[in-house]
């Protein structure tokens, strides 16, 4: 009986020192603040104002009048497609190369990562730069009119721009997932399907992409979470210029909240994006799933 | 036995120093003991600031005013990017800055939170010009006092000017958009690009569409009904005389844009280097420009403001005038900063007003004009000393003439509709009917 006790309360020691702090922390930083930001749809609080008024579902009835917010939504779907799609190939491609065994692969390694270590703000605003001065200044050396102009100064150029740099920060990031798995793969498989006569690709294509399921799943849903709720790439690459036509979802939010102060609509904003990547990202693992097992 | 007692005590510990982290202060950043462990001998206030760019000036100013003040100490908070947003963060934690440098709108809508100033508990009001009180007062109560007098025009290098018009260039010869034009051929047949839109949000959403909204409209009560009536629908901008003179005066400002091939890149400091170094000759900007010229310009260029022409009528007073406004305000809270905390922000304020090293700080950095009595210093700024010039002669009127006149995402939201009209991407009557649907769905 004493035995049991002790256990049960070595249990309760052990919850505490490990789960209780981390269980405190996402409480007051994650479930709390979007309980309070649940709450907070229901008013017209400006973010400032002492007086709080109840207003219902207003919040949400008028973002899904706002043309701009649906605009926005479909920019964003837009931009999600592209930075998911092209992420996961220079990843995967980038992990291929990092992991073939080439000199100074670690090297490589660490270089294509680094832009995930700098920050999107500050990469937004090297960024800026090169697409406004560097690239321009080229473009009017050489005479290539379509250089000879910001790429963020037009619209759909801002956007493609938008992409490439994201693209290029998130391909770092998710090919030390694609290496992680790329590295599971056991050489007997690879050097077995080489004396069967499988060529590089068809390696690639037959041996490596399947088995690397599980990773590409990770890394889609990472994207596409990621991309969805992009801003601080958007706030200093384009800032939602030329003219609103990059504002993404997430800076939409942001402008609504803190520069029109409508927190409520803002808020009630987020709760809609927050429910709309809930639902693709668990469509996504599921379907990904799906395809693990009928396989 | 010991692992356990280790175990625990580590728990504790930890908790302890987690629960302590996570209690802050109450958000009153009172005051705290002194050496002599007398309570209330220091005071601990804040100090926000939307004046950007301006960081080194800010804390000279602290540092002066410390010295000035043993047992104040006031911490300086910059706005990032978005004035709002870290302003609204620090209320939403509890650690409501002490004192804010704000816009008018900022202040008003927020008017709930702020300390009134009296002349009580603000005898430094005394010091301060009537007329730059207004813009800061709602329902007879004052929440503010006023920063410098910034003035919105056609800014101009005279070194250029002069060579186009072959002699000394006399800013009172541009009465008419004709008289602009004009020049603008002049300084063109010079080889030199005429004038200079810098294509961002709030130079073209705040400053030069706001002048639609301005004296030409006519009164302060006509401005307010005009704005109430554009709310409710009932302008048709396209229709409307003021806002296509004033369009027009864009249209040619646009087309002999030194920024012409990519309108909206958008860059302050390119754009004060190429007026500073001639490659342009007028620029639609403002007198805060200096802080970005003044570093740059060379010793001797001569540079002044011309008032925004909107018609060519030689007789309308506006084509004469130049916008003015007590841009920013400094406010003190009242809501989540203690009495002791507010009287020392207060003090603080009174500092920047009326102390002598303050102006010659403010003076030296800034280069604007200062509606404070006791301001003596001499305005090193070119464009600083011509927006007095305008004020001594009458030529002014005030920009925003009520401080909620215009809401405080105008700059945002319209500025967009206007960036994408300079860049051709919309025609007037796109760009009337983006404007008259903002106003109709503004609160």
């Amino acid at each position: 009986m004493r035995n049991l006790k002790n256990k049960k309360l070595g249990n309760v020691i052990q919850f505490a020192g490990f789960g209780l702090p981390a269980l405190f922390i996402w409480l007051s930083v994650v479930i709390i603040p979007f309980i309070y930001g649940i709450a907070i749809t229901f008013t017209d609080w400006n973010g400032l104002s002492m007086d709080i008024n109840f207003v219902g579902l207003q919040n949400y009835k008028a973002v899904f009048s706002d043309p701009t917010f649906i605009s926005s939504f479909f920019k964003t779907v837009i931009y999600v497609v592209f930075t998911v799609f092209f992420s996961n190939v220079v990843g995967f491609l980038l992990a291929l190369a990092v992991t073939s065994g080439i000199k100074g692969q670690g090297l490589f390694r660490t270089g294509f990562f680094t832009p995930n270590i700098i920050g999107g703000i500050i990469l937004g605003y090297i960024w800026n730069f090169i697409f406004s001065y560097a690239l321009t200044s080229v473009g009017k050396t050489l005479g290539i009119d379509w250089l000879s102009t910001s790429f963020i100064t037009h619209p759909t150029r801002a956007l493609i721009a938008l992409i490439i740099v994201s693209s290029w920060q998130m391909s770092g990031y998710l090919m030390v997932i694609y290496i992680a798995g790329l590295t599971n793969i056991s050489n007997e498989l690879i050097e077995a399907a080489q004396i069967d006569g499988a060529k590089g690709w068809q390696i690639v294509k037959s041996i490596k992409v399947p088995l690397l399921r599980n990773s590409i799943a990770i890394c889609i849903f990472l994207a596409i979470s990621r991309s969805f709720m992009s801003f601080d790439m958007n706030l200093s690459l384009t800032a939602g210029g030329p003219y609103k036509s990059t504002e993404l979802i997430a800076y939409k939010i942001y402008q609504t909240a803190f520069t029109s102060m409508e927190f409520g609509k803002g808020q009630a904003q987020a709760i809609v994006l927050f429910g709309i990547v809930a639902v693709i990202s668990l469509l996504q693992v599921y379907f990904t799933n799906k395809g693990a097992v009928d396989q | 036995m010991m692992k356990r007692l280790l175990s625990l005590s580590l728990i504790i510990m930890m908790m302890t120093t987690l629960l302590v982290g996570c209690s802050g202060n109450d958000g009153s950043k009172e005051t705290t003991e002194g050496s002599t462990g007398k309570a209330n001998e220091k005071v601990a206030i804040s100090f926000y600031t939307t004046e950007t760019g301006k960081d080194d000036m800010f804390m000279d100013l602290i540092a002066d005013f410390e010295a000035k003040n043993q047992g104040i100490t006031v911490e300086y908070i910059a706005a990032g990017n978005d004035q709002l947003q870290k302003w609204m963060s620090l209320y939403a934690s509890n650690e409501g800055p002490t004192v804010s440098l704000m816009d008018p709108i900022n202040i008003y809508e927020n008017q709930a939170r702020l300390l009134e100033f009296t002349p009580e508990n603000a005898p430094f009001l005394a010091n301060i010009e009537e007329s730059a009180l207004s813009t800061l007062t709602f329902d007879k109560k004052i929440y503010a006092a006023p920063m410098s007098a910034a003035g919105i025009g056609i800014l101009y290098n005279k070194e250029v000017l002069d060579q186009a018009v072959g002699g000394n260039f006399d800013p009172a010869t541009i009465k008419t958009v004709s008289d602009l034009e004009d020049l603008f051929i002049k300084i063109e047949a010079t080889g030199v690009s005429a004038s200079m839109v810098t294509g961002v949000n709030w130079s073209l959403g705040a400053h030069f569409l706001g002048q639609t909204y301005g004296a030409a409209i006519g009164n302060v009560d006509e401005r307010v009904a005009y704005v109430a009536s554009l709310k409710e629908g009932k302008v048709s901008l396209i229709n409307d005389q003021v806002f296509n003179d004033y369009m027009n005066t864009l249209d040619l400002l646009a087309k002999y844009n030194y920024n012409k091939a990519d309108p909206l890149v958008g860059n302050v400091n390119l754009d004060a280097e190429a007026l500073a170094a001639g490659q342009v000759g007028t620029w639609f900007m403002g007198d805060w420009a200096w802080t970005y010229l003044a570093p740059i310009v060379a010793e001797g260029q001569e540079f002044g403001i011309l008032p925004i022409p909107r018609n060519n009528d030689a007789s309308d007073i506006i084509n004469q005038s130049i916008p003015t406004s007590f841009a920013k305000g400094y406010c003190v809270d009242a809501s989540q900063n203690t009495e002791a905390q507010q009287a020392a922000g207060l003090k603080f304020i009174e500092y920047l007003t009326s102390d002598t090293d303050a102006h010659a700080v403010l003076a030296k950095v800034t280069g604007q004009a200062y509606p404070y009595k006791n301001f003596t210093q001499t305005i090193e700024s070119p464009l600083g000393r011509a927006t007095a010039d305008y004020i001594a002669n009458g030529l002014t009127y005030d920009f925003y003439g009520t401080s909620n006149l215009l809401p405080s995402d105008i700059w945002y939201e319209c500025g967009a509709f206007m960036c994408e009209y300079l860049a051709g991407a919309a025609n007037r009557t796109k760009l009337a009917e983006n404007i008259e649907m903002y106003w109709k769905n503004s609160k």
